[in-house]
């Protein structure tokens, strides 16, 4: 891989899906190239392939015919738990509405990813530890998602989708469900991340203001990108 | 947090639904726990010997054999000890107070049966000393509250003695302890020579005698030649092991064994039902989170363990409480029930308590180790 090969490559993605005996096409022929490092948000209106692009990358869905690489990984020609090995060690994601276990403690919900790599158990309270402090809530490590705001949901969801160091982040209309400010500081964090951890980011969103935060703005539409041009 | 640890806080959260699953389980152990004791230690059968022989008449263990019989058995080359006995079986002060003396020549007993009785020479030497003296085995001694040097008469149901009367008037010499605490002791050994002489008819017999093989003699192939010794005389013979005599005797009134079974069974299939069915909706409840973690990267396989250790935690919670309540209740009940909280039933238990606890999460594993991840994020 050359410096110029891009870290996704996304390249005559056919996928649709049947409704009965109905078959609903999504994308026909979709091509999309990210480099590394990028912070990409993808915006569309409903219905327009967001949510099965990412869950593409995110290898819980697979296209019918064309490729997708990820650095060195074609997902396209991965089974089932070759891709649950990928996002294990590859990718963090960011869910809306935060999907955080209600039962564990915040530190707990973040080490869950740390639970499928060989580290000691001191190892990973270390990660847990620097993550939960990154991501602002030192000290919040025993507190169970119901004690929490939506924002520090979001935050401890961050902090989990980072835990282990994966490149890629794949974030799911991460500010659709919380005020402005709250909105904000996740969305400065995740700048943060891609700018000073260069966490390549792909961010599915409604929201213009959230778009704002990435280096740029796909717009999906009918089954093709069309990039938004941004005043200098 | 490990995945044990993660197993576990699922199983904790609705405590309510898991307390009352655990009670549920614990409730069939205690069942498993206390029939299996009662079936290990049915008096005295799981210390009973498949080594020492009884030979009894074949017409019926309650027609008597002639005393005559011993020397032709004693002759035997391959038998290395015999003795004989007659039962006695009265009541004592109110007659549902049940008790049975065996009446034998306690020198023969001691050679032919002495180690699994728990019989010493003390003790044979006490029984010795007075014609009307008996040895009362462990359990009846504590069941009736006896003391060595009491005496206590006994109303036997059938044997009168020559004087028409039915009241056996015992001086009480000793305690015999049996070998383990399977060992049958709820009776009481008495001279042979007192009763045999007291009592007014079937004088010179006996109910049974009892023979120990050489060692190295197989005691089926002895059996079978005894009765053949036996066969064309006025009392052909019937000769088993004690632990087939004892099991016999107590087929007579049920196969206690299928009964116990039948029970057992019955619980563990209820439970089952009851336990796969929680699971199954627990679980269901639970297909988004199942969907997170397999988007975070938990495998199939992952998934399954989860919900396996979720489940073998409850059983092992549930079942071990079951089990130590079992153990407790054959503690508390004392002898006189004859539950044995044995080894083996504590083995078969724990082997129980793994085989449901992986027959019950299989259905649920398998439900949450095959639903796709999209349609799992799909069920919020």
């Amino acid at each position: 891989m050359t410096e110029n090969t891009p870290y996704i490559a996304i390249s005559s993605i056919r996928k649709g899906y049947r409704l009965g005996a109905e078959a609903i096409p999504i994308f026909s022929d979709l091509d999309l190239s990210i480099p590394r490092g990028d912070f990409v948000a993808v915006m569309g209106p409903s219905g327009s392939g967001k949510s099965t692009l990412l869950n593409m990358l995110a290898g819980i869905d697979g296209p019918d015919a064309g490729t997708l690489r990820i650095g060195t990984s074609r997902l396209d020609q991965m089974g089932e738990s070759a891709r649950s090995s990928w996002r294990a060690h590859n990718m963090g994601i960011v869910f809306q509405f935060y999907n955080l276990l209600p039962m564990l403690t915040a530190a707990e919900n973040v080490e869950l990813p740390l639970l499928l790599k060989p580290l000691s158990r001191k190892d990973r309270r270390n990660r847990v530890e620097k993550v939960l402090d990154l991501v602002g809530l030192a000290g919040r490590e025993k507190q169970y998602p119901a004690m929490m705001s939506g924002g520090e949901q979001q935050r401890v969801g961050i902090a989990r989708a980072i835990v282990s160091d994966p490149g890629l982040l794949l974030c799911d209309e991460p500010t659709g469900d919380l005020d402005r400010k709250s909105a904000d500081e996740v969305l400065g964090m995740l700048r943060f991340l891609n700018q000073e951890m260069e966490k390549t980011i792909v961010m599915v969103t409604h929201d213009p203001q959230a778009a704002l935060y990435a280096n740029r703005t796909l717009h999906l539409d009918k089954g093709n990108f069309h990039e938004e041009k941004r005043a200098a | 947090m490990m995945f044990l640890d993660l197993a576990r806080k699922n199983a904790w959260r609705k405590p309510m639904r898991t307390v009352l699953l655990i009670v549920c389980i614990a409730v069939a152990f205690l069942i498993y726990g206390l029939t299996a004791s009662f079936l290990a230690g049915t008096q005295g059968t799981s210390a009973a010997s498949d080594d020492i022989l009884g030979v009894m008449s074949a017409s019926g263990r309650t027609e008597p054999l002639p005393i005559a019989y011993m020397s032709r058995l004693a002759a035997d080359p391959d038998i290395a000890a015999v003795g004989y006995m007659t039962r006695l079986r009265g009541f004592v002060d109110i007659d549902r107070n049940v008790v049975a003396v065996s009446a034998a020549d306690p020198d023969l007993l001691m050679t032919v049966n002495g180690k699994g009785l728990g019989l010493t020479p003390e003790l044979v030497k006490a029984i010795g000393e007075g014609r009307d003296r008996v040895l009362v085995g462990r359990a009846l001694a504590n069941a009736q509250g006896w003391r060595v040097g009491q005496r206590v008469a006994v109303t036997a149901f059938d044997t009168r003695k020559e004087d028409g009367g039915r009241d056996w008037r015992f001086e009480i010499a000793g305690i015999f302890e049996g070998e383990n605490a399977a060992t049958d002791t709820y009776f009481m050994i008495a001279r042979y020579d007192y009763v045999n002489t007291a009592r007014a008819r079937a004088k010179d017999t006996v109910d049974a005698f009892i023979v120990r093989p050489r060692d190295g003699v197989p005691s089926g192939e002895l059996a079978a030649r005894i009765d053949a010794l036996f066969a064309n005389s006025a009392a052909p013979t019937r000769t088993q092991s004690e632990k087939q005599f004892l099991e016999a005797f107590l087929r007579q009134y049920a196969d206690i064994g299928l009964i116990v079974n039948l029970v057992v069974g019955a619980a563990f299939v209820t439970l089952l039902m009851i336990v796969v069915n929680t699971m199954v909706f627990a679980v269901r409840e639970r297909t988004f989170e199942i969907g997170v973690l397999k988007t975070l990267g938990f495998s199939r396989l992952g998934i399954m363990t989860l919900i396996l250790g979720e489940t073998l935690f409850v059983f092992a919670v549930g079942g071990s409480l079951g089990l130590v309540l079992a153990k407790l209740a054959t503690m508390i009940s004392g002898p006189e029930l004859g539950l044995v909280f044995s080894l083996s039933v504590l083995a078969k238990g724990l082997a129980i308590i793994a085989a449901l606890g992986l027959v019950t999460s299989a259905l649920p594993a398998f439900n949450a180790m095959r639903t796709p991840i999209i349609n799992a994020l799909r069920a919020r």
